[in-house]
């Protein structure tokens, strides 16, 4: 590089450089790096409630895996994570991308329903997580009065109380919640398609449908990539809906519990537990951790060949 | 601060302490209690008349974090000076990391009942770590105004609850408020509803490791609750804690199983309500009709703590008659402390049922380790209450997951 | 690229509906999402105005809205101001920290050679996908370590490494695209590096930044899980813990809870409202480029 420069030029600069990345650096590297660092080396360890013990090795991670009933439960929340993951995916996307669309046309109003839709978004997920615990009341809820109201009565379930809908409601809720997220994502990728392209479609003939197929999506399909990802993340993290919905239980009876309800739960206890473990909790961390690193890390190949292509 | 530790220096040396002449300290107390926040700074202001020098500064946090917020701290080798500690396997949880100070015979329990010291002794090393503040009672509420309109008479076996609890629905009442969505109030309902059937004996063979969990005594007891599914709230599955305290106090349903901690907050919310309390049902008239109890906590000090003397003299202070007697009247709590007085009749009636009592299983004896009784009975019993299992797979279950700890059941 | 249709258009003018129903459709899918993400939360306002019992019994009733017992209840029995100020301070300085250390690395990152820039980078875009939430305890140690357990300092610190990556990310890409002639010349003309850098190049970055600063500032804003363990003393909560202790001490009150939920949501929707369309840049940004 510069190697023509004298020396002290050299030396200043790198102290500039220094200078610039360094508080970043310190920043990243006391509260991200060090953290999860001595979290993956707690996992080794024995611990009684938050005291460390004996070096373990891997027994936490054979209790978590294969020793009943814990093997159950993280079975349990895992395959509930997938199915939260696989349901935002199809559902609130492909939603997300049919708004997008209809946004795109621009009909008569689409300013106002594109700030309405990206209005739950901005809002803390505690507030979403109580105003639908409310809605979803079983008696007072404001959905099974519109159910009765409407002459649904065999409709109005108990949907946090059963376990058959329990998790669809709170995957409804958090649809609800982040629904704008993935619209406005499509939408900004369908409004960087050029007109000429699609007027050459047109002028092809082009139904909507086709247009939809061969033009639009095709051309919008990266965002999915993007989405698949931070849905992916966003699925796996999954803790403070259900927190305040279901509790840390996982109410009723497990049918809502999730890996990051499960964590919380066996490294911090919960009155019913009495029982705190640290080692069993960071175990479980250290797996969602895997889980997420495995995924993120094939992004940041993605996109470093993006970068490199653009 | 040095005069502080010099006078604790002067009273462990054997000084009277009756004469000491207040330490100068600035102490920090933690609890999960928030509603008692008013009544606890005025049992410190009460403390202060002896002891003028000492600042005790009172934090109450929500209960579901308690134990988190209070463990990261201790943890991290903070923490306050007094600790508001659960009894059991909670108390053990922070005791065993050695967080707590061992109270020895800096504090003198005479006459406290063993059950209580045992609920806030280690049983690792036989150590006592807290003094034990209050007993709770999972008893019966009910509405004395809708009975009377109803002409109701409150009812003593299992039949007679039956027969009420339809007359009651007949007369488009909810009978009982209580939900099963919140997990714990699924092992209240046990604890409340049904300790009759399964009886003190089989707590007795329980403990010598002689019975299990899938014994005909529990597992019959279990098959009761199915019994009143028709007479709990319309979506009873999805009736969290809060809304089933709501429904009673609002005056729509009649009856309430809870734990003698309401009588408080009941009184406080809806200070018109008329309620009274009655033990579990008997299986057939004639026979004992049980209530379940457990210690709720006690009052510890932080091992760590600076100001160990001064909070080992509020410890003392917490043992006299007098906090036992107003912790009872303003708080409705039943006082561990021997000789305390219950005017309230509703005390004074808990004082009486828990001459029948059996221990609120689970929490005294199996949450010590993972998985805990508690979580296995409270899944199981809201999977059997929304008709998923049956008590047989619930008590198979419990036992079974029990059993991987606890060598008694493992045959 | 396209296949034979059986619905041939013949629209010409752009913009022109090909087919009749399907703008209609649109129209309705549109109206019926609106209906669907305002409706809550309209009833959650009406219900502030509202006492318990009315709520239960006609839930879609138009309010008396002269009623404000809930909200007075909420400011006088509750800590919300508090925590509101909390909020803003804890969000106020982490988003100072975020852009000025953010920008700094980026802008060494971008305009710089250096051997490890790509290293560099790639470990600040990792930071990105690190599942923060899982280090909680040795978090929490390292907050007692440095004495700030407990404080709104531990959260700033913790929001400002949890936010850089994303500013870092936003801000390098959009400082290369900046002209190198500028920079050149500045040079030439004999300014130091920080004067090209604070004079010059950064305030061509202002519209990153705004996008940076909202990408980070509302899931600041939000955060519930940090405080949760962090935070003990009640005077330092921030608005999201907050409204979890006053929704427990009223749980019975549902007209209070709805005014603790209405008030709690008000300041990021006005914000929002007003700047809707910085808002969506910002947020979405990152799963953009």
């Amino acid at each position: 590089m510069d190697r023509q420069f004298p020396s002290l030029h050299r030396l200043r600069r790198t102290a500039w450089i220094a200078f610039l990345v360094a508080p970043a650096l310190i920043i990243m590297v006391t509260f991200v790096v060090v953290p999860i660092i001595s979290a993956l080396a707690f996992s080794l360890y024995d611990w009684r409630g938050l005291a460390r013990g004996a070096f373990v090795g891997l027994e936490n991670f054979r209790q978590v895996l294969f020793q009943e009933p814990f093997a159950g439960w993280t079975r349990n929340a895992f395959k509930h994570n997938v199915i939260v993951f696989v349901t935002i995916m199809v559902v609130q996307n492909a939603t997300g991308f049919l708004l997008a669309y209809a946004l795109f046309k621009e009909p008569f109003g689409y300013k106002f329903h594109r700030v309405s839709v990206f209005l739950p978004v901005v809002l803390s997920t505690v507030i979403v997580g109580f105003l639908w615990k409310l809605f979803l009341h079983p008696l007072f809820g404001l959905v099974n009065q519109v159910l009765v109201g409407v002459g649904l009565e065999s409709l109005a379930l108990p949907w946090l109380g059963d376990s058959r809908t329990a998790l669809w409601a709170l995957i409804f809720a958090n649809a609800w919640h982040f629904v704008g997220f993935p619209t406005l994502i499509y939408l900004a990728g369908m409004q960087r398609i050029s007109q000429d392209h699609i007027d050459a479609a047109r002028l092809e003939g082009a139904g909507e449908w086709n247009m939809i197929r061969y033009v639009i999506w095709p051309l919008v399909a990266p965002s999915t990539t993007i989405i698949f990802v931070l849905t992916f993340i966003g699925s796996f993290n999954w803790f403070e809906l259900p927190f305040i919905m279901a509790g840390l239980d996982g109410s009723p009876f497990g049918s809502t519990d999730v890996l990051g309800l499960y964590f919380y739960r066996t490294a911090f206890g919960n009155q019913s537990a009495g029982v705190q473990d640290f080692g069993k909790g960071s175990a479980l961390a250290v797996l969602i951790f895997l889980v997420i690193v495995t995924v993120a890390a094939l992004w940041t190949i993605y996109l470093r060949k993006r970068e490199v292509e653009l | 601060m040095r005069k502080a530790r010099l006078l604790a220096a002067a009273t462990v040396a054997g000084s009277v302490i009756a004469t000491t002449p207040g330490i100068a300290a600035d102490l920090t107390f933690w609890s999960w209690r928030q509603e008692d926040k008013s009544v606890y700074e005025e049992l410190i202001a009460d403390f202060q008349k002896t002891n003028p020098d000492t600042n005790i500064t009172f934090e109450a946090f929500e209960p579901q974090n308690y134990q988190t917020i209070l463990s990261t701290a201790l943890a991290g080798g903070t923490g306050p000076d007094i600790i508001h500690v659960r009894a059991y396997g909670n108390l053990e949880t922070v005791a065993a990391p050695g967080y707590l100070r061992p109270l020895g015979d800096d504090v003198d329990l005479t006459g406290f009942s063993p059950l209580a010291i045992a609920a806030e002794t280690m049983r690792e090393d036989g150590q006592l770590y807290a003094v034990p503040f209050a007993s709770q009672t999972l008893v019966i509420y009910y509405n004395a105004d809708i009975f009377a309109e109803n002409n109701l008479t409150p009812p003593e076996t299992w039949d007679e609850f039956l027969a009420t609890s339809q007359s009651l629905l007949d007369a488009g009442v909810t009978p009982l408020a209580n939900g099963t969505q919140t997990a714990w109030q699924n092992e209240i309902l046990v604890g409340a509803l049904v300790p009759s059937f399964y009886g003190a004996a089989f707590e007795e063979d329980l403990v010598a490791g002689t019975a299990t969990f899938e014994d005909e005594r529990f597992v019959g007891a279990l098959g009761k609750l199915l019994e009143i599914t028709d007479y709990l709230p319309r979506g009873f599955t999805g009736i969290d804690y809060p809304s089933a305290q709501q429904l009673f106090l609002s005056g729509r349903a009649a009856m309430f199983a809870g734990g003698s901690w309401e009588i408080a907050n009941f009184r406080n919310q809806n200070p018109d309500l008329n309620f009274d309390i009655m033990p579990s049902p008997a299986p057939a008239a004639g026979e004992p009709r049980l209530v379940s109890t457990f210690f709720d906590g006690g009052y510890a000090v932080n091992a760590a703590s600076e100001n160990a003397e001064a909070a080992l003299e509020f410890l003392r202070f917490t043992t006299t008659t007098d906090f036992g007697n107003k912790l009872a009247a303003k708080l409705s709590n039943i006082s561990a402390v021997p000789g305390v007085k219950f005017e309230d009749p509703l005390l004074a009636k808990i004082a009486e049922f828990n001459q029948t009592s059996a221990s609120y299983l689970m929490l005294v004896h199996f949450r010590y380790e993972e998985p805990s009784g508690s979580v296995l009975l409270q899944q199981g019993v809201q999977r059997m209450m929304a008709g998923e299992a049956t008590p047989e797979e619930v008590g198979k279950e419990v036992t079974e997951g029990i059993a991987t700890y606890h060598a008694p059941f493992q045959q | 690229m396209t296949t034979a249709t059986t619905l041939p258009t013949g629209a010409e003018a752009r913009g022109a509906a090909p087919i009749k129903l399907q703008p209609f459709l649109l129209q309705v899918l549109l109206i019926a999402n609106s209906v669907l993400m305002l409706y809550p939360i309209l009833v959650m306002v009406f219900s502030a105005f509202k006492d318990t019992g009315q709520i239960y019994d006609s839930p879609f009733s138009v309010p008396d809205f002269t009623n404000l017992v809930n909200f007075g209840k909420i400011i006088t029995q509750t800590n919300f101001v508090t925590y509101l100020v909390n909020s803003f301070i804890v969000t106020g300085s982490a988003i100072l920290l975020i852009l000025t250390f953010g920008s700094m690395a980026a802008y060494g990152l971008a305009r710089y050679q250096f051997r490890g820039n790509t290293i560099l980078f790639l470990f600040f875009l990792s930071g990105l996908m690190v599942p923060l939430k899982l280090a909680i305890i040795p978090l929490f140690i390292q907050f007692k370590n440095l004495g700030i357990l407990d404080t709104r300092l531990s959260l700033i610190l913790l929001y400002t490494a949890m936010g850089l990556p994303s500013t870092i990310f936003i801000m390098t890409g959009f400082i290369r695209t900046l002209p190198q002639e500028l920079e050149d010349a500045a040079r030439i003309d004999g300014a130091s590096e920080l004067r090209i850098m604070t004079s010059i190049m950064l305030p061509l970055t202002r519209p990153a930044m705004i996008i940076a600063a909202i990408h980070n500032a509302v899931p600041t804003w939000n955060d519930f899980f940090f405080p949760l363990v962090f935070i003990q003393t009640d005077a330092r909560k921030t608005l999201p813990q907050g409204l979890t202790t006053f929704m427990g001490e009223f749980n019975t009150d549902w007209g209070a809870l709805f005014a603790g939920l209405t008030l709690s949501a008000l300041p990021i929707v006005v914000v929002y409202i007003v700047l809707s369309r910085q808002f969506i840049a910002g947020m979405t940004s990152g799963a953009l480029k």
